[in-house]
C-alpha cells in the first residue's frame, strides 16, 4: 500500500453507507444519496486541488475515486445487495449460482421467450411483456432480500442476491434486444 | 504567524495574484484559445483579428507554418501541408492504413509503432504536429495575458480513448504547456451554456442537457445533469472517426462520379475535390440549390440531394444518441436542453434531424466553433485558482470500458464505460506455474468481447513476484483512471507485500525518453537552449510547489503542525528556494521531492480536516474565507 495511505483518515475505512451518512440498510434514499454525493465531490474532486500540492492532488484523487465507488455501489440494486452481504461477512464466489430448481426452470423459460421474440408477430409488444415480467420478478426478489437481511437470515438473503443477479442479466438482455430491434 | 515571514518577495509569486490560464480547443479542422477577462470568457484573436487558427501545419525547408497559410497550401503542396492531424493522434500505423485513402501523406513507422509522416523537413509524428498548433496558441495566450501561462485546459472529444488522450497530453508537454486538465469537448460546451443560463434565470433546479457535437473529424454525444453548479456526465458516446470531413467526402465522391472522374485521384486532385465539395455544402446552408463545377463539368446540387448524401452519416450519429440516452436511463423527451457544438452542426440537415430526434429546438446561440474553447477557459480559470470556491464542478466519465485480456483472447472488463472518474478498481491475479516470477498483462479498451476487436492500450509485465507454487501468489493489480481520463497501474503481491515492478508500454505512443528526444529535436534548430528550458521548467515547478505550500501553511499550518514540523518544512522550503535561485534542474527537482516528502503528513492532515468539516455537513466556505 502506498505510504501516503498510512496517514489516512477514517475516511478510507468508512463503509460506503457511512461515507454518505446513510443507515446501513437495503432501502436507500436515492435523493439524499445524490445530494450528499455531489456535496462530497464538491470537497474532494481533484479539480478542487488542481492548484494544491502534489500530495494533496494524489489524496484527492483517491478520495474522489472512493466516493465514486461508494456511490456506484449504493446506486446499483445488485451491487448494493452484494455489498451489504459482504459487510455482514458473507462471502460470495462470483461463479456461484442459485440452486433453486424452480427458479432456474422459470429462468430457462424466460430465456426461451426472449429468443423467440425476434420471430414473434409483434416483437415489440412481446419484448415489453417480457421486460415488465422481469421487472416484477426483480422487485419481488429485492423485497425478499431486504426482509431476509433485516431478519439477519443471511443464507436466505444470499439466495435472493443470486436470483437478483440472474434477473439483472435478463433485464440487460431485454434492453440489448430492444436496442437491436430499434436499429 | 511566524511562517508568513519567510516569504521572500520577488522569489515566489504572490499567492493571490491573478493567474494566466487559458482554455484551448485543439480541433480537427480549427483550433482556438480563450481566456476569462473581467468575469467572462473570450476567444483570443491573432494579430489580424481572426480568432480561429486552422489546424493545419506546413513543413517547408525554411521552417514551419501554422494556420491559414498552411491550409491554403494543402491543394498545391499536399504532402507537406498537414491537415486533420487530430485523426491520427494515438493511432498506430495499422490504424492509419484504414484511412490511408483519405489522407494523402507518405507514412513511415516512428517510435513505438506511431505513424510518422515524411515531409521536406524530415519525419514528423502527429504529436509533434499537434504541438506546433499548440505552440502558436500558447504564444497567443501569453502575449495577450502579458506573460508566460500558468496553465491550460485542453479539450478532447469525449469519445477519445486513453491513447488519444495521452497523445494530446504529450503534445501539450512538447509545446511547453502546463496542462491543468484534459476536458471533454461536450462537457466544455455544457459549461459555456449552463453557467450562462444559470446566471440568467438564477434557477437551481436539476436539468438534463444533451450536447450534440459534430466537428470536422469526430462526433460526440454527451448527456449531462446540471444541479447547483455540478455538471454530472451521465453518459457519453460517439465516433472518433466521423465528422464534417466525411460529409465533404460523400459530396466529393458524388462530384467525382457525376463528372466521370473514376475513383482514383492523386493527392492534389482529391484535395481540390474536397474543397469544392466543402464549398458547395457550406453554400447550401443559405441557398436552396447551388451550382457545382469541377474542371469542365458542372451541375446543380440541391438541398434534397445533399440530404440524401448525408443522411446515412447523420443516422450513425443518431444511433449513438440513442445509445447514450439508454446508458443514461433517459428518454429523448426527458432532455430539457439540446446544445449544438462543432462547425458541422451548421449544416441544416443536421439541425433538422437533431430537432426531430429530441423533439425540441436545439440551442446554437453561442458560436459553435467557439463554445468549446469558452467552456475550457471558464474551467481553466477555476482550476488555476483564480476563483477559489466557484460553484462549478465537472464530474465526467470514462467513455469506453477498460479491461484486460484473459485466457482465449477474451476481454474481462474492469471499469465499465460511463463510470464517473476518477476511479480505481483492483483485480487479483495468480501464477500459472510453480516458481513463476513474472506475468504479462495486456490492457485493452472497448466494448467488444474479443480482445482483437478492442483497442490495445498497453502491455506490461509484473516482475519480482516471489517464487511460490502455482496459484499461491496473490497479485493485486489496481487500475486507476484520473480526472483526465488517463490510466495508471500499480501492483502488489499480497502475501509477501512485495510491490511488483510494472512497466507500462503504451501500444502506440511515447515514452518519457521519446518526449525528451523530440524536445531536443525541436530545439536543435532553435535559438532556445535545451538546458535553459530544462532549468526554467524546474524553476516553474519549484515556484508552484512553494506557492502551494505557502497557501497551505497560511490556511492551517499553525493548527495542524507542531513547532518541530513547522521548522522542518521551513527548512525544506528554504532549501528549495536556494536551489531555485542557483541550482541545476536536477538539484531543484531533488529539493522538490524532499519537500513533498516532508509535507506528506501535513497534506494528509489537511485532507482529514476537510473530511471532518464535510462530515459535519459544513461547507468549506465557512472556514476558508478570510
Amino acid at each position: 500500500m502506498p505510504a501516503f495511505l498510512l496517514f489516512g483518515s477514517t475516511f478510507m475505512q468508512q463503509n460506503h453507507f457511512e461515507i454518505f451518512g446513510l443507515p446501513v440498510s437495503y432501502a436507500v434514499d436515492r435523493q439524499a444519496l445524490a445530494k450528499r454525493y455531489r456535496e462530497l465531490q464538491q470537497e474532494f474532486h481533484p479539480d478542487r486541488f488542481a492548484a494544491k500540492s502534489e500530495r494533496e492532488q494524489m489524496l484527492s484523487m483517491q478520495y474522489a475515486a472512493q466516493i465514486n465507488e461508494a456511490n456506484n455501489t449504493l446506486k446499483d440494486p445488485v451491487a448494493r445487495a452484494a455489498y451489504l452481504l459482504q459487510l455482514a461477512g458473507v462471502e460470495i464466489n462470483p461463479e456461484q449460482t442459485t440452486a433453486d430448481g424452480e427458479f432456474l426452470m422459470q429462468q430457462m423459460m424466460l430465456r426461451e421467450q426472449l429468443e423467440d421474440v425476434r420471430t414473434a408477430a409483434d416483437p415489440e409488444a412481446e419484448l415489453d411483456n417480457l421486460g415488465s415480467e422481469a421487472g416484477q420478478l426483480f422487485k419481488a426478489q429485492e423485497a425478499a432480500f431486504a426482509s431476509a437481511l433485516s431478519a439477519n437470515a443471511l443464507e436466505e438473503a444470499k439466495s435472493a442476491l443470486l436470483k437478483l443477479q440472474f434477473l439483472a442479466k435478463l433485464q440487460r438482455q431485454v434492453e440489448e434486444l430492444e436496442e437491436d430491434l430499434l436499429d | 504567524m511566524a511562517l508568513l515571514q519567510i516569504s521572500e518577495p520577488g522569489q515566489t509569486p504572490e499567492p493571490h495574484q491573478r493567474k494566466r490560464a487559458v482554455g484551448i480547443d485543439l480541433g480537427t479542422t480549427n483550433s482556438l484559445v480563450a481566456t476569462v477577462r473581467s468575469g467572462s470568457a473570450v476567444p483570443l484573436p491573432a494579430d489580424d483579428g481572426r480568432v480561429i487558427l486552422p489546424s493545419a501545419v506546413r513543413y517547408t525547408e525554411a521552417g514551419v507554418e501554422v494556420g491559414y497559410g498552411a491550409r491554403a497550401a494543402a491543394g498545391e503542396d499536399p504532402y507537406n501541408s498537414l491537415i486533420s492531424i487530430k485523426r491520427l493522434m494515438g493511432r498506430g500505423l495499422a490504424d492509419i492504413k484504414n484511412f490511408g485513402d483519405q489522407l494523402p501523406y507518405h507514412f513511415a513507422e516512428d517510435t513505438g509503432g506511431m505513424p510518422a509522416i515524411e515531409t521536406v523537413a524530415g519525419k514528423v509524428n502527429p504529436v509533434q504536429v499537434s504541438a506546433e498548433i499548440l505552440k502558436v496558441l500558447a504564444a497567443r495566450g501569453a502575449e495577450s495575458l502579458g506573460g508566460p501561462l500558468d496553465g491550460a485546459v485542453i479539450t478532447v472529444p469525449a469519445y477519445f480513448d486513453e491513447a488519444q488522450r495521452q497523445a494530446t497530453k504529450d503534445a501539450a508537454k512538447l509545446a511547453g504547456l502546463n496542462v491543468l486538465r484534459l476536458l471533454n469537448e461536450p462537457t466544455a460546451a455544457a459549461v459555456a451554456y449552463g453557467l450562462d443560463k444559470q446566471e440568467e434565470r438564477g434557477d437551481a433546479a436539476d436539468k438534463t442537457i444533451a450536447v450534440y457535437d459534430l466537428g470536422g473529424g469526430t462526433f460526440d454525444i454527451s448527456i449531462l445533469r446540471l444541479s447547483k453548479g455540478v455538471f454530472e456526465v451521465l453518459s457519453t458516446g460517439g465516433d472518433s472517426a466521423l465528422g464534417g470531413d466525411d460529409f465533404d467526402r460523400a459530396v466529393a465522391e458524388w462530384i467525382a462520379e457525376e463528372a466521370g472522374l473514376g475513383t482514383d485521384h492523386d493527392a492534389g486532385e482529391q484535395r481540390k475535390l474536397l474543397n469544392t465539395a466543402c464549398a458547395a455544402k457550406e453554400a447550401l446552408a443559405s441557398e436552396v440549390s447551388v451550382s457545382v463545377s469541377y474542371g469542365g463539368w458542372s451541375a446543380e446540387l440541391s438541398r434534397e440531394k445533399l440530404a440524401e448524401l448525408l443522411d446515412p452519416l447523420i443516422a450513425k450519429t443518431l444511433r449513438a444518441c440513442k445509445r447514450a440516452l439508454r446508458d443514461a436511463d433517459l428518454s429523448a423527451e426527458e432532455v430539457a436542453e439540446v446544445v449544438l457544438v462543432g462547425g458541422s452542426t451548421r449544416t441544416l440537415r443536421v439541425r433538422d434531424k437533431v430537432r426531430d430526434f429530441f423533439g425540441r429546438e436545439p440551442h446554437a446561440d453561442i458560436d459553435p466553433d467557439q463554445v468549446v474553447a469558452i467552456g475550457a477557459a471558464l474551467q481553466a480559470d477555476v482550476l488555476v485558482g483564480n476563483k477559489s470556491r466557484e460553484d462549478l464542478l465537472l464530474l465526467d466519465v470514462i467513455p469506453l470500458s477498460l479491461g484486460i485480456e484473459t485466457m482465449g483472447g477474451l476481454t474481462e472488463k474492469l471499469i465499465h464505460r460511463n463510470t464517473t472518474i476518477p476511479v480505481a478498481k483492483a483485480q487479483e491475479f495468480t501464477t500459472f506455474k510453480d516458481g513463476q516470477t513474472a506475468m504479462a498483462i495486456h490492457v485493452v479498451q472497448g466494448e467488444r468481447e474479443l480482445v482483437q476487436d478492442c483497442r490495445s492500450l498497453a502491455r506490461f509485465e509484473l516482475r519480482g513476484i516471489p517464487p511460490m507454487v502455482a496459484g499461491a501468489a496473490h497479485i493485486r493489480v489496481t487500475f486507476q483512471v484520473d480526472a483526465d481520463g488517463l490510466l495508471s497501474v500499480t501492483a502488489m503481491e499480497k502475501s509477501s507485500g512485495v510491490q511488483a515492478e510494472i512497466t507500462v508500454k503504451p501500444s502506440y505512443g511515447l515514452g518519457d525518453s521519446d518526449i525528451t528526444r523530440m524536445l531536443q529535436d525541436s530545439y536543435a534548430n532553435a535559438e532556445e537552449d535545451i538546458a535553459a528550458r530544462a532549468l526554467r521548467e524546474a524553476q516553474v515547478e519549484a515556484e508552484r510547489t512553494l506557492e502551494a505550500m505557502l497557501v497551505a501553511l497560511q490556511e492551517n499550518g499553525a493548527e495542524l503542525l507542531d513547532e518541530k514540523e513547522l521548522e522542518a518544512l521551513e527548512r525544506g522550503m528554504q532549501a528549495l528556494r536556494l536551489a531555485h535561485n542557483g541550482g541545476t534542474p536536477e538539484e531543484i527537482r531533488s529539493r522538490i521531492d524532499e519537500l513533498n516528502a516532508l509535507s506528506e503528513p501535513f497534506a494528509a492532515r489537511r485532507m482529514d480536516e476537510s473530511i471532518k468539516r464535510a462530515m459535519q455537513g459544513h461547507s468549506l466556505d465557512e472556514f476558508d474565507k478570510p
